[in-house]
């Protein structure tokens, strides 16, 4: 009977433990990790051994070294993620056709420029030169994000139409160079007795040695003589950004771009890379496009168009333009490659790589597990102050930062989307004929004929007086906007979401903040900051002001002119202006609060710009000089109740709340030697500047289930195969199968924007455009009727396919040949 | 007063009056010395002003750098993109004048470089352009301050070491000149053709990633022990590899090197007399090899002492060590020139100093070195 009863207990305690334990795993909150440590590693070589010999688990910088990869890729300890966020393009300089000094420059004749399309292989560049890392790319549109898939079929004809033939090429260039007056001489280009030399600039840091190398001997293969200059980032930037055009010094560039997100509206980058209204630069101002393409191009960057129909003849005729414009010449999309343990998961910017991913704390992972730590090594960190005003803004310290702290709305990692953290829901409207949509359900877009700014608006900041100007009083004759967002956040927002110190998230928080966008900018706050003014100067020509409606739960309203392709864009930017996470990080009102007492004693400033005015350290929360300051700062704070900006700030906090507040981050600095409070799943644990070490750890007091970010550990994106007859009878027509798969298994339907099918003949002439039908997840139908096969002329064809998932902004295509009969 | 009294009288003002004559020549000598030395660190400092700013062409690149990150931040801002041509160039050029304005590019080269010359000559290092220090200061002095203990630990350690190793080794094999340890050190000094940080890549591999003994690189563990013993036995541990790669790649050469020229001392007619007199090997070695040597030895190691607050930039990037090589890779990469300025004027008046210190210890100490009419110095 003992025997019975001891492993009747013994029975019990295991099953203690079991459901214990089990709901824990249920229960557990914030982030997976306990640890997260930064360590600096400058050498991506030595980064994958420290990873393979279990020293990092992931290394956050973009490799694109095609024999790193094949390293990466070999390794069975090793895992990877990729990005496709850099590009590469050949900038022309369009002066001319004579420079100052009197030479010719033939890429002053557009037709030139379009000539080198045909003159460039992209395929050779994207696979031999990067190693199979690169995507071959014609056009403004980057090929991994959304306005590619959406204009596949139009692009597709611009890509064949434009591909590799180097034989016209050559036919184009030297009639329109004989045109110019220049002749050929023993091969050589010449005018005027002198050999036309191109002078090439050819960046030597990265693959772009090689990509001008290759360019240059075509150039060379087609009469010119090409003067190979290697020059740097520093000693390029005079010559082709800032240097006057028509002097002559340059022909060409390899240049090199790169996104810092998902960008899924991509209607700007035609004025951006085509027009006057680009860099603003010299070389810009230099440009005279075709006044139809300006205009288009202008109308696409003002979102001057009201429906999906017209936005795609925009893009249409845009992209047409582009290759007649040809002041660059697209070459190619790179994919880096982001190497990891193969242990380790983390929710990575399919735009802009592990680095710039919002939501990395709360998706980190080891082996699927709860609990552990993970070294991420950084190839360069804890560069600058930190200070979430203006502090850093270096991308690998963001990282780290973005760790600490969360926004009210979190961009989705692989669409660009924003998806709610600490919002409930978002009313969008917008005047009718704006050409706006929305996709997530957090957000609800109504289209009116009319948007009135109430009077009780705030629209603008009297510093002088402290207090907030109502549209009544600077709009007497009233005030309307073009879109009006009404933000409902989280009803537990003042309960559960906490600062790192302790301090639960109040009203203070988000007045500051918000105060904070103004005051900085007026000549008579006592933190004026003339670097502020440009960018609140642009803020302010949109801005149309905000309203709180309610405090608990807190609902505001935000009205300006701006418009945004996605309603969650707008949403966004009506969270941001609320939220405590301003430019450079988390900003609690308390610690806020010693920095402005700071910078008003003119001892430290937020600002590079003005502390350098003021000969004072630029302020930083996490180490040196600036912290004894605060400390003071915030002694002084604590003895004296002080609450900034109390006029507004004092009907929202309470005494008891400022004294408990400094309290608490005056215990939290004699643990932490720090300030730096954020209400992220991670806080910053250690800091050590000289070392290079970061240790940020597991946050107990999150409010969210870790598995609130599950499933964005790894893009979706969809592989695609089509199957069907080898030969179509014009007059029977034919079914073709269209698998779409993601890791092998079947894409669901719902998670599939379209499957859009293009049909080409032999010579590529564009046939047919339709949309596949959907049968069942992983399955479309492309049925070609006799009438559609009848339009295919007898002999080779072609289908070609682009699938445009909804879980991710990375489209994929897939293509079968066959033969058409009679 | 006798004639011998006279005479002594005259004589001992006649040893006043020389060891006068041969203090105000020290004084003149060091007063010489002092100012050519403080012409020549004003005129290097200067020179440094003028190749860090590639005499003004500095300015057009960073000009120019301005200029292209404020443009690229136009790409995908939606509130530019509403602007037209004309408020998109007044934009950039109000955040342009902004920036030229907090790096003074808006003052001519000319009077900026005399600035920066006071700054450093009195070693107000002033503020940097670019860099800030690892705490995040903008104060030069603060920059160069917190690199320099990492700097010194790494190079002191190692070439001291080195230094001493190398000497006594030396001085041990110049008495058995033809050993087989003798022939296999002159066998193994080739070795040093080859830098420390090439050694160090190797290291790395052996020890860190194959046998996994040693770390890879930084300064201490991460996290970082709270416990102070802990801390120093961790930072031994990262200070082996880096110190291990200057042996490598130094010591045998150095050892060749001194060994050579005590073999040269050590065939002296008087260290042969001392041998014939019967004085033990230890004997003969320092007083007739180590003493006679000793001015060349103190130059020597008063140079590598300078020598350890220049850091090496490709060892400590390779080692990840926080040291000031790095840091001035980093700075002349961003132009920054009161950091680039800041560190080479601390260099220059140590080697200034140090030269000067030995110059006046050799006209104190080496018979061999006159000063003034008597001779001319050597």
């Amino acid at each position: 009977m003992k025997v019975r009863i001891s492993r009747i207990v013994l029975l019990v305690v295991m099953l203690s433990f079991i459901v214990s334990a089990g709901s824990s795993a249920a229960v557990r909150t914030g982030a997976w990790v306990d640890e997260v440590v930064f360590v600096e590693e400058t050498d991506p070589n030595k980064a994958i051994a420290r990873i393979e010999a279990g020293e990092l688990d992931i290394y956050t910088l973009g490799i694109a070294q095609a024999d790193l990869v094949k390293q990466i890729q070999s390794s069975p300890k090793l895992d990877y993620e990729i990005s496709f966020g850099s590009y590469n393009e050949l900038t022309l300089n369009p002066a001319g056709p004579i420079f100052d000094n009197g030479k010719l420059n033939p890429f002053a004749v557009p037709a030139i420029r379009e000539a080198l399309n045909w003159l460039i292989d992209r395929d050779y560049i994207s696979a031999e030169v990067f190693g199979g890392l690169g995507v071959a790319r014609y056009t403004p549109l980057n090929t991994a994000f959304p306005d590619y898939a959406r204009y596949a079929d139009v692009i597709r004809q611009l890509e064949l139409k434009y591909a590799y033939d180097p034989a016209k090429a050559k036919e184009v260039i030297t009639a329109e160079m004989q045109k110019l007056g220049a002749a050929l001489v023993n091969g050589k280009w010449t005018y005027k007795g002198e050999q036309v030399t191109l002078i090439f600039l050819i960046r030597p840091e990265d693959e772009r040695r090689q990509v001008g190398d290759y360019i240059a001997s075509q150039l060379e293969t087609v009469g010119f003589v090409v003067d190979r200059q290697y020059k740097t980032s520093a000693e390029a930037a005079p010559l082709w950004n800032a240097g006057d055009p028509k002097l002559g010094q340059w022909h060409l560039y390899t240049g090199g771009w790169t996104s810092t997100l998902v960008n899924r509206d991509l209607a700007d980058n035609f004025s951006f890379f085509h027009t006057k209204r680009g860099m603003a630069s010299p070389l810009w101002m230099a440009y005279e496009p075709d006044p139809t393409f300006d205009k288009v191009a202008e109308r696409l960057s003002n979102g001057d168009f009201s429906t999906a129909d017209e936005r795609r003849e925009l893009f249409a005729q845009a992209l047409e333009m582009a290759f007649k414009d040809s002041v660059r010449i697209w070459l190619n999309d790179r994919i880096s490659i982001w190497p990891r343990s193969a242990n380790v998961t983390m929710a990575t910017d399919v735009g802009a790589g592990m680095s710039a991913s919002w939501i990395w704390g709360l998706t980190i992972r080891r082996d699927e597990g709860i609990g552990g730590k993970v070294s991420i090594g950084n190839t360069g960190m804890l560069v600058e102050p930190w200070n979430p005003v203006a502090g850093t803004n270096w991308l690998y310290d963001n990282m780290i930062i973005r760790g600490t702290g969360e926004t009210g709305v979190m961009p989705d990692p692989f669409t660009g989307l924003y998806r709610p953290q600490r919002v409930e829901k978002a009313e969008v409207y917008h005047l009718e004929g704006l050409p706006v949509m929305k996709s997530l359900d957090w957000v609800d877009l109504t289209f009116v004929k009319e948007i009135k700014v109430p009077g009780d608006t705030w629209v603008d900041w009297d510093a002088k007086n402290q207090q907030f100007i109502p549209a009544a009083q600077k709009y007497p004759e009233g005030l309307s906007a073009k879109t009006k967002v009404v933000v409902h956040f989280a009803k537990n927002l003042f309960t559960d979401v906490k600062w790192h110190d302790g301090s639960t998230l109040s009203m203070g928080d988000i007045l500051l903040r918000l105060i904070l966008s103004f005051d900085r900018a007026k000549p008579e706050s006592a933190i004026y900051d003339e670097s502020a003014v440009p960018d609140f100067e642009a803020f302010m020509q949109t801005f149309k002001g905000v309203r709180i409606i309610q405090t608990n739960p807190l609902v505001v309203e935000y009205y300006t002119d701006t418009v945004a392709l996605d309603a969650e864009y707008v949403a966004e930017d009506a969270v941001y202006l609320f939220w405590p996470y301003m430019a450079q990080g988390p900003a609690s009102w308390h610690a806020l609060a010693l920095g402005i007492k700071a910078e008003t004693a003119k001892e430290l400033a937020f600002s590079k710009s003005k502390a350098d005015l003021l000969k004072v350290e630029w302020m930083n929360y996490i180490a040196g000089p600036s912290l004894n300051i605060l400390n003071r700062h915030m002694e002084a704070a604590l003895a004296e109740t002080y609450l900034p900006y109390a006029g507004i700030l004092g009907k929202y906090v309470s005494a008891d709340e400022i004294t408990a507040r400094y309290n608490n981050i005056k215990n939290w600095y004699a643990s932490k030697r720090h300030f730096w409070l954020g209400t992220g799943a991670l806080y910053l644990d250690q800091v050590r500047t000289v070392e290079k070490i970061a240790v940020l750890k597991r946050f107990e007091a999150f409010p969210d289930a870790a598995d609130k970010w599950a499933g964005f550990s790894s893009p979706p994106i969809a592989s695609v195969q089509v199957v069907g007859a080898n030969q179509v009878r014009r007059s029977a027509g034919a079914n073709f199968t269209v698998n779409v798969t993601f890791d092998g298994e079947p894409y669901a339907v719902k998670d599939v924007d379209f499957v859009k099918y293009m049909v080409f003949d032999s010579r590529d002439n564009l046939v047919l455009v339709d949309e596949a039908t959907a049968v069942k997840d992983g399955e479309w139908r492309i049925s070609l009727s006799a009438a559609d096969a009848a339009k295919i002329p007898i002999g080779t064809a072609r289908i070609e396919l682009a699938v445009s998932p909804i879980a991710v902004s990375i489209p994929a295509f897939g293509n079968i040949q066959f033969v058409v009969l009679p | 007063m006798s004639a011998a009294s006279v005479a002594d009288a005259q004589l001992a003002q006649k040893r006043r009056r020389n060891a006068l004559d041969a203090w105000l020549r020290f004084l003149r000598y060091a007063t010489v010395r002092a100012i050519t030395l403080g012409l020549v660190v004003v005129v290097a400092v200067y020179l440094t002003v003028l190749i860090a700013n590639m005499g003004g062409k500095v300015d057009q690149i960073r000009l120019a750098q301005i200029e292209e990150e404020i443009g690229l931040s136009f790409l995908g801002n939606p509130q530019v993109q509403m602007m037209s041509v004309e408020e998109r160039a007044a934009y950039r050029d109000q955040l342009v004048q902004l920036e030229v304005k907090r790096l003074g590019l808006d003052q001519p080269l000319l009077v900026r470089s005399f600035r920066y010359l006071k700054q450093g000559l009195t070693l107000n290092l002033g503020r940097s352009e670019e860099l800030s220090s690892d705490s995040g200061s903008r104060q030069v002095r603060y920059i160069l301050l917190e690199r320099l203990p990492a700097t010194l630990l790494l190079w002191g350690t190692a070439q001291i070491l080195l230094f001493f190793l190398a000497l006594f080794t030396a001085l041990f094999l110049s008495g058995r000149y033809g050993s087989i340890i003798d022939k296999i050190v002159v066998a193994l000094a080739p070795t040093s053709a080859a830098p420390g940080w090439f050694y160090g890549i190797f290291f790395i591999l052996i020890f860190a990633a194959v046998l996994g003994w040693l770390p890879f690189g930084g300064i201490v563990d991460a996290p970082v022990p709270d416990n102070r013993w802990e801390y120093a036995l961790s930072v031994l541990r990262h200070l082996v590899l880096p110190t291990a790669a200057q042996f490598a790649s130094g010591l045998f050469l150095l050892i060749y090197s001194w060994r050579t020229f005590f073999l040269i001392y050590s065939s002296e007619d008087y260290v042969e007399m001392a041998r014939a007199k019967g004085l033990k090997r230890g004997a003969v070695e320092r007083r007739y090899i180590l003493r006679p040597t000793l001015p060349y030895i103190i130059t020597n190691f008063a140079l590598l002492l300078i020598s350890v607050w220049t850091g090496g930039i490709i060892l400590e990037t390779v080692f990840n060590w926080p040291g000031l090589g790095r840091l001035l890779y980093s700075a002349i990469h961003l132009y920054d020139t009161p950091v680039i300025v800041g560190s080479t004027v601390l260099y220059a008046y140590l080697l200034a100093a140090t030269v000067f210190l030995l110059d006046i210890i050799y006209a104190l100490v080496d018979p061999r070195v006159r000063v003034g009419t008597e001779g001319r110095e050597s």
